[in-house]
């Protein structure tokens, strides 16, 4: 028999989710272990990183009022690569902007906003710190700041997710962790090809902006095609660090490549608010990453050494 | 002998129990297409329509679709 994707689809992180994994014939118990390990490490994550569950760790750290808090390793982990990532990008991505999208008026999980008037944050800054002590579990929080992991927190949990599928099952072919578009994957796909992912053109719905070729790694798109609220759907989630408003440049989605969901995601978020030629530099210097950068109008635009599929004429029948 | 009995019996059922809660509490697993080249009709720059066999690629089966992220909720 030859290998299939056993898939499994859920509900979590307020979106679909699903874990997949290559399997051959005799792989039944470890796929279903596997696919069981990935659920339970995605919902670990949202108990752990969810700033819309007041009984979070996240939540209580926010709340915490610059003390000291015990929180999971899970987000010790994330804000670690969270704080890194505002570094690498310059401060374009930052985990501190909650303040400014709460003023914004994104102030409950989506499905529940009400429209209001947008207001900014008075007195806010952008670059709040969070002191971390791993050794101990305990993580402090600057006093008046507020930390929102938003998408890097699904990034993240893709590849928890996709670590404890390789737990459950040590020398697992090959699995995808899919949260709602944030994407880890690695190993043999059951056509032994590269995963094939396809890009959402967000300019017609249910069709393909292009598709990536990928042997491992992880995927994120950022954009602001959605979740859009505030007075005629006007506002949108990404906050500009350096105005503490949603922002005005950027594409209408940024699909990044990078080798670590993560890290993909943090990259997307600053891509999202940047002008192609800000993107296109950054890119540049970021030799790691590769992007498509998909604006209102024209063709998208690749950026870096991104690994797009083009169709292979095999045959001509006739 | 009947008490022995019983507390087989017992133990058969105890497990039966088990068997179908663990069965009925498994994760939903199913199967993705499998991936196939496709036939395409096109044609040519003399108006000639001509049949070609495409490698799935920016055509075909994908494994995950990626579109824009929200936040954790």
């Amino acid at each position: 028999m030859t290998p299939r994707l056993e898939r499994t689809t859920f509900r979590a992180v307020g979106t679909t989710c699903s874990a997949a994994v290559t399997a051959g014939a005799g792989d039944a118990r470890r796929a279903r272990a596997a696919l069981a390990a990935a659920r339970s490490e995605v919902a670990a994550c949202e108990a752990a990183l969810s700033r819309f569950d007041p009984a979070s760790d996240l939540s209580r750290l926010n709340t915490a009022g610059g003390a000291w808090t015990a929180v999971d390793r899970r987000l010790l982990e994330a804000l670690r690569l969270a704080f890194r990532a505002r570094r690498e990008t310059g401060g374009r991505f930052d985990p501190t902007v909650l303040p400014a999208l709460l003023a914004a008026g994104y102030d409950r999980s989506f499905e529940q906003l009400v429209e209001r008037p947008a207001r900014t944050a008075a007195g806010w800054r952008a670059g709040a710190t969070v002191e971390l002590d791993e050794v101990r579990g305990l993580a402090r929080l600057q006093r008046g700041a507020a930390l929102d992991l938003g998408g890097i927190g699904k990034g993240y949990a893709a590849s928890r997710a996709l670590d404890a599928m390789e737990a459950a099952w040590p020398g697992m072919p090959g699995g995808l962790v899919d949260l709602g578009g944030d994407l880890a994957l690695r190993g043999r796909t059951p056509e032994s090809g590269p995963w094939r992912i396809a890009v959402a053109d967000p300019r017609r719905a249910g069709a393909t902006a292009g598709v990536l070729l990928l042997h491992g790694g992880g995927v994120a798109t950022s954009g602001r095609d959605v979740r859009r609220f505030g007075p005629g759907g006007s506002l949108h989630h990404l906050i500009d660090p350096e105005t503490g408003e949603p922002a005005v440049a950027g594409p209408l989605t940024v699909t990044v490549v990078a080798p670590d969901a993560a890290e993909a995601e943090a990259h997307a978020t600053a891509l999202a608010i940047a002008g192609p030629e800000e993107a296109g530099a950054h890119v540049a210097a970021h030799p790691r990453i590769s992007a498509l950068y998909v604006r209102q109008h024209g063709d998208p635009l690749p950026l870096g050494a991104l690994p797009l599929a083009r169709a292979r004429i095999l045959v001509r029948v006739a | 002998m009947q008490r022995v009995w019983t507390v087989v019996l017992s133990v058969w059922a105890m497990l039966a129990i088990v068997a179908v809660l663990a069965w009925a509490h498994r994760p939903v697993v199913s199967s993705s297409p499998q991936t196939a080249a496709q036939t395409l009709v096109v044609k040519t720059v003399n108006g000639k329509k001509q049949l070609v066999l495409v490698q799935p690629g920016a055509l075909g089966a994908t494994h995950a679709t990626t579109s824009t992220s929200g936040v954790v909720r």
